[in-house]
């Protein structure tokens, strides 16, 4: 643990709003509007944190737990992962396991949250929100046995950053891809939608208001900004270089990422629900070629 | 050992007070919890000294049977302690629940019932101590058996009467393999000893590697464990059974197979790597349709059943890598393998235990374990749904709890295997599908927890529901914080759990290789830390939110002022995109018609293989049944004709040889 590391934390749970509005910017300039400002998320944050907020009579403790969680958990996975591409603040063999169990404990929260109010739309999107998460889990965990490959490390903070490889290009883009299913993103979900039924995301969180949604929002900005960190890691080595310039570097990469996630929604509609698995399973086969590569080199 | 075997005796007389003082029921629950509680205290001394690193106490009976094969011998080591743990801690806790469950179920039978629980107890004790071929199958048949009476308590259901049919069958099955498998490692050795050091000596004289032996091991034992598709008997089983049986059954009672493997493991001093390879493959699919068949119930306690084959399958992918580290000589995988194994058997004991008893409150509470006719139940079982989640999320294998710790330790031991060099390096395929389970299992629970405890209730019967008794309670917390005990002290359980893996391995400790204690150490501060943000997070937003003007109003409906509480989402819907992203294998029967929508959850191999298979011989043998008269002529008329035949061969053969 450096300070180092801990910096590049902070920043990242500073920035992590912005990234959602790069997206969006993308988006709207790529079809020709001008858009919300790239800092409308911390507006939004703040007018909402000073609202009042409304339950549901159906609701328990379970529903005021879900937002809490929804912050907590994408900051403790912040912490296994190399943000100053050198250690993690806390780092040991197998953490990646932790990092994906620590984000799927905040996603059964919110699944039973949704589950809590009761109402059907909320239900439907915590079953697709589930079932989407439990197709994305092979892939996120092969890209890992890829990099543990061309590494021999066991931990984040070891193979993330290994020597550039055809493999490691494959697990960038499957990575593209888990992170397009995890921040709900187009083509698996659509943020920008207006229609319940075809929301995934969005709906699970229908009830939420106030100073909750604020956490929940900022939550899933985390979550985009950690899954737009491991993509950057992977390609980029970063050990070399000087603290302030590797921050940069990562910033300047998940400011990429965030671009090319608004390039895509500009340039294709959300893929039917039943074809969301195939998409899904897609990343895995990706990153299932990657390990194959690796296994042959 | 005389510790032990007092405790024994304590589980008998407890069982023994139960029936005798039946005509005063306040007094023969007092005994019965207080000798239980004692026996299995008494019992389990000896198994916490071994695994505190104690001598390993045994003993010889000189038992005169007229089946001979030696001395009974008796032993607690490494293995056996931590199984004696197993069995007696998850054990204890559903012996208690009992007693308060099935004082308001009925009066009839009941005290009976105890009896032969704790009878069940001690068998399951014994099976795990004894060290020679009789003992151990006596006291299997015993635990089979009793297991058996123990889920018929129910018998005036006719489901239930089928379910113990099968399980009896299959059981017996799983017993003739195991005397084949003795048998054949004995070799005709007549009337030498037969205890398992001497199985040991003959290991390797055994033909092809023990190749035999090992095939009869996985079918014998894992027709008990419960791996696919040899699992067909244990859904109806458990769920039928009354819900502390269930839960001694999934946690305990299936462990035995797993137990037996393991014990042949360690007799056999180096298993082949094909056979490391099958139990690794076994194991993942017996978790992946395990949690997948389990997504698909619509039964409380089928779907639990089902997560058992799920464990179970996660266990063998322990055991399998540990065998495939032995063969393939990378000590690290072998020990981390088998202490992953041993783990998350422990720990599927507590968890899978809680569930059930949990399960059993909510059945007691409101009549019904039609997951769509529950709901809302946090608001009347507060405290029961405190410890269903905190069973459910250990299940998963989510942090702060046990569930995490052993599955950290398995993927830890399928990553020794990809860093290692050679074929062992396939065990990656074990990562992605213990990554799939753990999405799986997310859904699945995510269901249970929401559809049962949250929202609004779905039936009367749910809206009546109430808190569990203060005796059933009980239980259920205690297993709840020894969930939660390994989950922030990890190395609590992790230390012993390797040195048990690594006397299964016969390897040092040390070669699991020095980061796993200080990663254990992490994970436990990485514990306390989720539980301390959780916890100051909530307090420091309720205080927020004191300060915000909060109104409370229906959930909202889009626009649709219809509070219906039928409107809610169903178990059924829930689960439905993920079972049909998995089309037939989810085992899921549809039947629409213009008003109505069934949707019915086939076990795919009992009702796809097994009982066709069964029609299949009855028909063959149907065939036969016109030679069966009744008519005393016609046997007459066999008996002279087989005399006949006989006669004209005696007469050839006469004739052969006097030419």
């Amino acid at each position: 643990m450096t300070a180092g590391s801990l910096l590049s934390l902070g920043a990242v749970l500073v920035l992590a709003p912005a990234l959602p509005g790069v997206a969006t910017k993308t988006k709207a300039l790529l079809t020709g509007r001008r858009g919300a400002p790239v800092l409308q998320l911390y507006r939004d944050l703040l007018r909402l944190l000073r609202k009042g907020a409304v339950y549901s009579t159906t609701t328990t403790w379970m529903f005021r737990l879900a937002p809490v969680a929804a912050v907590v958990t994408p900051l403790l996975a912040g912490i296994l992962l190399p943000l100053d591409g050198r250690g993690a603040v806390l780092q040991f063999s197998g953490d990646f396991v932790a990092f994906a169990a620590l984000l799927a404990l905040g996603r059964f929260t919110l699944i039973l949250a949704a589950l809590d109010t009761g109402s059907s739309l909320e239900g439907m999107g915590a079953s697709r929100d589930a079932a989407f998460a439990s197709l994305v889990e092979p892939g996120l965990f092969l890209c890992f046995v890829v990099l543990i490959l061309a590494t021999g490390r066991l931990s984040l903070s070891g193979m993330l950053g290994a020597a550039p490889a055809p493999s490691l290009a494959m697990v960038a883009v499957s990575l593209f891809f888990v992170l397009l299913a995890e921040a709900s993103r187009v083509p698996v979900d659509d943020p920008a939608t207006h229609l319940e039924l075809t929301m995934i995301h969005e709906v699970a969180v229908l009830d939420h208001s106030g100073p909750d949604l604020a956490l929940l929002l900022y939550g899933g900005a985390l979550r985009l900004a950690l899954f737009a960190a491991l993509p950057v890691s992977v390609l980029v080595s970063r050990a070399p270089l000087a603290a302030p310039l590797a921050l940069t570097v990562l910033v300047a990469g998940m400011v990429v990422v965030a671009v090319a996630v608004g390039i895509v929604e500009s340039s294709m509609a959300r893929l039917r629900l039943s074809r969301v698995p195939q998409f899904l399973v897609a990343a895995s086969v990706l990153a299932s070629l990657g390990v194959i590569l690796q296994l042959l080199t | 050992m005389t510790l032990y075997f007092l405790g024994l005796a304590a589980l008998v007389a407890a069982g023994l007070s139960a029936v005798i003082l039946g005509r005063r029921p306040a007094f023969a629950d007092r005994s019965y919890g207080l000798l239980a509680g004692a026996g299995c205290v008494l019992a389990g001394l000896p198994a916490v000294r071994v695994l505190a690193g104690g001598p390993a106490p045994g003993v010889q009976l000189a038992v005169p049977t007229p089946a001979g094969g030696g001395p009974w011998v008796f032993g607690i080591d490494l293995l056996s302690a931590a199984f004696l743990l197993v069995v007696l801690g998850p054990g204890l806790a559903s012996a208690l629940y009992g007693v308060r469950a099935l004082r308001s179920e009925r009066a009839h039978g009941s005290n009976a019932a105890r009896l032969l629980f704790v009878l069940e107890l001690a068998a399951l004790a014994l099976v795990v101590t004894a060290r020679a071929v009789v003992p151990f199958l006596i006291a299997w048949e015993v635990m089979a058996v009793l297991a058996y009476f123990l889920v018929t308590f129910e018998h005036e259901r006719a489901e239930v009467r089928r379910a113990g049919l099968v399980y009896l069958v299959a059981t017996h099955t799983g017993t003739l393999a195991l005397l084949a498998l003795f048998a054949s490692w004995a070799g005709p050795s007549g009337g030498g000893s037969l205890s398992f050091d001497a199985l040991a000596a003959r290991a390797d004289a055994l033909p092809a590697g023990g190749a035999l032996v090992l095939c009869l091991a996985l079918f014998g034992f894992g027709l008990k464990a419960g791996l696919v598709p040899l699992h067909f008997w244990l859904p109806d089983a458990h769920a039928s059974a009354p819900s502390h049986v269930s839960g001694l059954m999934s946690g305990v009672v299936i462990k035995m197979g797993i137990y037996g493997l393991f014990r042949v493991v360690s007799l056999l001093a180096a298993p082949p790597a094909w056979w490391g390879w099958l139990v690794l493959a076994l194991g993942a699919v017996s978790a992946v349709l395990g949690v997948l068949w389990a997504l698909a119930q619509h039964d409380l306690k089928r779907l639990l059943a089902y997560h058992s084959v799920e464990n179970i399958g996660i266990i063998l992918m322990g055991l399998g890598a540990g065998v495939l580290g032995i063969a393939y000589r990378v000590p690290l995988v072998a020990v981390l393998g088998f202490a992953g194994a041993i783990l998350h058997t422990l720990n599927h004991a507590l968890f899978k235990s809680l569930l059930f008893l949990g399960a059993g409150a909510t059945y007691h509470a409101t009549g019904t374990r039609e997951l769509d006719r529950l709901g809302g139940l946090a608001r009347r079982m507060p405290l029961t749904w405190i410890a269903f989640l905190i069973g459910s999320v250990a299940i998963v294998g989510l942090p702060p709890l046990n569930g995490f710790v052993s599955e950290w330790v398995v993927y830890q031991a399928l990553l020794g295997g990809v860093t290692s060099a050679g074929p062992i390096r396939l065990s990656l395929v074990g990562i992605a599908a213990l990554a799939l389970v753990g999405g799986l299992a997310l859904a699945c629970f995510a269901k249970v927890c929401g559809i049962v405890f949250l929202g609004a209730p779905r039936s009367t019967a749910a809206a009546r529901g109430h808190e569990a008794a203060t005796g059933m309670l009980a239980p259920m917390l205690g297993l709840a914080a020894a969930c939660v005990l390994i989950g922030l002290a990890p190395a609590l359980a992790v230390g012993p759990a390797l040195a048990v893996g690594a006397s299964v391995a016969r390897a040092a400790v040390e070669t699991a290789g020095s980061g796993i204690p200080q990663a254990v150490t992490r994970i436990g501060l990485l514990s306390l830390m989720v539980v301390a943000l959780l916890g100051l997070g909530s307090l420091a937003w309720a205080a927020l939110r004191r300060r915000r003007p909060t109104s409370q109003a229906e959930t909202w409906g889009c626009g649709s002022a219809l509070p219906n509480v039928r409107m809610q989402y169903t178990a059924s819907s829930f689960a439905a995109p993920l079972l049909a992203a998995y089309g037939p294998l989810a085992g899921v029967r549809e039947t629409r018609s213009r008003t109505a929508f069934h949707s019915h959850a086939r076990e795919i191999v009992l009702e796809g293989a097994i009982l066709p298979m069964w029609a299949a011989v009855r028909g063959a043998l149907w065939r036969l049944r016109p030679i069966q008269h009744g008519r005393l002529w016609v046997y007459l008329l066999y008996l002279i004709a087989v005399l006949l035949l006989l006669l004209l061969y005696l007469a050839g053969l006469v004739g052969g040889t006097s030419r």
